[in-house]
């Protein structure tokens, strides 16, 4: 299977390294005109679940010059209903079509009873909601013929039912299936203040070889907690963090999202040097 | 011990205020962790309000001359009582808000704006036309070699990405008038009267075509998908009486026809 896909591929084979930048519409002219030298880009799955038009359009001659991953945020593992098959034959769509690097979705829920509410929930880290996610991973799994990366998500609310922590819960969901993990080290630390517990904990009880990307982005300060506004520039303390995660992991590809506020390019550009720069340290 | 589908229907009932006496939220509240400074609901409440937040601006994408007419402060409540009576039903946010301008033409805080729906359908069709499928337009050459005999049993297609409107009001003129690079007088005088409007996309281009009232009646015809045979009788009793044999052409050329195939 793996070979026929080697021989069927339209692109340049998609591995990727270093540092790549979120795909955002508002950058498509200039990186189509000017072809800068970015390692890879991540575009947002659902952005393209469209049947054509512009988006599309745009992606495909991205990928002509670029490795892509492609970011999911609705594949709602953490539902209690089975994964939606509508959605899921999207995805293979947009697979075989932009053949990318890794297919990446959350340690979340948005959907109750087919019912969405666009937002990356958090659930109770129990022994239930494990078994559940575990087999809505390994459905998505089969179905897309490929492993999926699973990220963990920025959250502000705990539950008081939890018997584990989130890392062990990722460590067990990677123990029971073979997805991999996409490790945002920016969410790490949002949730390690939200929470109170201790980021570099977390980073060390995760296994180093299923790691195979890294996402960092700039959080907003409410006061009383950390907000995941994905607005700003990396801060200090996340650099600080993923400088210790690089020291883990090895240099694993690493995203610099932004997804509200968006600079110009050059902005971005900056950041993804800044993170490219820190990997070839530990490399 | 609580099942994890027991706290995510709760939750979500919550954010909606479904049952409106919040008891969901009473509820769901008892099952999150207080931190310092921020009790179980301070916690729920980010979430409430980031989703509502979330599907709100994808209203404002689809609709945005909706919401400039209104301002951002009418368009959000209005959002956010349509939330309550319209899940999401996809994971893609370009999916919401499909029956929006039927909510809009019942909300009765928005009936000082009698043409507010109409304005939303245009907008919802644009938004639909933007990412419909990709198509190549009217194979001239096949066409041309349809045989005599065939020719009765033609079914013309408009454009995959294409959607007719028509409105009592001149809503198109609304349209132009709020978009953010206008320029020139945006006044607009409601006794203009109606428009009839196909909207599509041609190749990677948006088009919003206003026609006469003969197009839209043979076009109307082709959309409920009556073979050629059929679309000539109908359209030779209909009044006004359309000469689709010069008619078609005209329409053929200017992209409204796409495609046909032969029924049999
Ligand atoms: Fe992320």
């Amino acid at each position: 299977m793996f070979l026929l896909a080697l021989i069927m591929a339209k692109f340049e084979q998609a591995v990727i390294s270093g540092a790549g930048i979120g795909l955002r519409s508002q950058h498509y002219q200039e990186i189509l005109a000017d072809k800068p030298e970015v390692n890879w880009f991540e575009a947002l799955t659902e952005n393209y679940f469209g049947d054509g038009g512009l988006p599309l359009h745009h992606l495909e001659k991205v990928r002509e010059h670029y490795p892509i991953t492609l970011h999911g945020v609705g594949m709602s593992l953490g539902s209690t209903s089975p994964v939606d098959h509508n959605y899921l034959a999207k995805l293979k769509r947009l697979i075989e079509r932009f053949e990318p690097a890794y297919v990446s979705d959350h340690l979340a829920w948005v959907s109750v009873d087919g019912h969405f509410v666009h937002d990356l929930v958090p659930f109770p880290y129990t022994e239930e909601a494990l078994k559940n996610f575990v087999n809505n991973v390994m459905q998505a799994q089969d179905y897309l013929g490929r492993s999926l990366l699973i990220e963990n998500p920025a959250s502000y609310l705990g539950f008081d039912c939890a018997d584990m922590t989130e890392w062990d819960f990722l460590r067990e969901v990677v123990a029971r299936t073979e997805c991999d993990l996409l490790i945002d080290v920016n969410n790490i630390y949002v949730s390690a203040v939200n929470h109170g517990f201790d980021a570099l904990e977390y980073i060390k009880a995760l296994p180093p070889e299923r790691v195979k990307e890294i996402h960092l982005a700039g959080y907003e300060d409410h006061k009383d907690y950390l907000f995941d506004t994905h607005g700003y520039r990396v801060h200090p303390p996340v650099w600080e963090l993923y400088r210790s995660a690089l020291d883990y992991f090895g240099p694993v590809a690493t995203l610099i999202e932004w997804d509200t506020d968006i600079p110009g390019f050059n902005v971005l550009m900056e950041e993804a040097s800044k993170a490219d720069q820190l990997m070839r340290a530990v490399a | 011990m609580t099942s994890l589908h027991t706290i995510q229907s709760l939750f979500y009932d919550a954010v909606f205020d479904r049952k409106k006496d919040s008891s969901a939220l009473s509820e769901i509240s008892e099952y999150i962790n207080a931190t310092p400074g921020l009790n179980a609901q301070d916690h729920f409440n980010i979430y409430r309000d980031s989703i509502i937040a979330t599907l709100n601006r994808a209203l404002r994408e689809i609709y945005p001359v909706c919401c400039r007419l209104v301002g951002e402060k009418f368009f959000n409540g209005m959002g956010t009582e349509y939330m309550r009576s319209h899940p999401s039903c996809s994971a893609d946010l370009a999916e919401y808000g499909g029956d929006f301008a039927e909510f809009i033409s019942g909300f009765k805080h928005a009936s000082e704006l009698p043409y507010l729906a109409d304005v939303a359908q245009l907008e919802l069709a644009w938004h639909r036309a933007f990412h419909a499928a990709d198509e190549s337009g009217l194979d001239l050459a096949a066409l041309d070699e349809v045989s005599e005999t065939d020719k009765p049993h033609i079914v013309f297609y408009l454009p995959v990405s294409a959607s007719l409107i028509a409105s009592e009001f001149p809503i198109q003129h609304i349209w132009q008038v709020n978009q953010s690079d206008f320029e020139g007088d945006d006044r607009v005088d409601l006794d203009e009267g109606g428009i009839k409007l196909l909207i599509w996309r041609q190749d990677y281009t948006m088009r919003i075509d206003p026609m006469d009232d003969v197009e839209w009646s043979i076009l109307k015809q082709i959309e409920t998908g009556h073979s050629f045979d059929s679309l000539c009788t109908i359209l030779s009793e209909n009044k006004p009486i359309a000469d689709i044999e010069n008619i078609l052409p005209v329409l053929v050329q200017r992209g409204w026809i796409a495609s046909f195939s032969i029924d049999d």
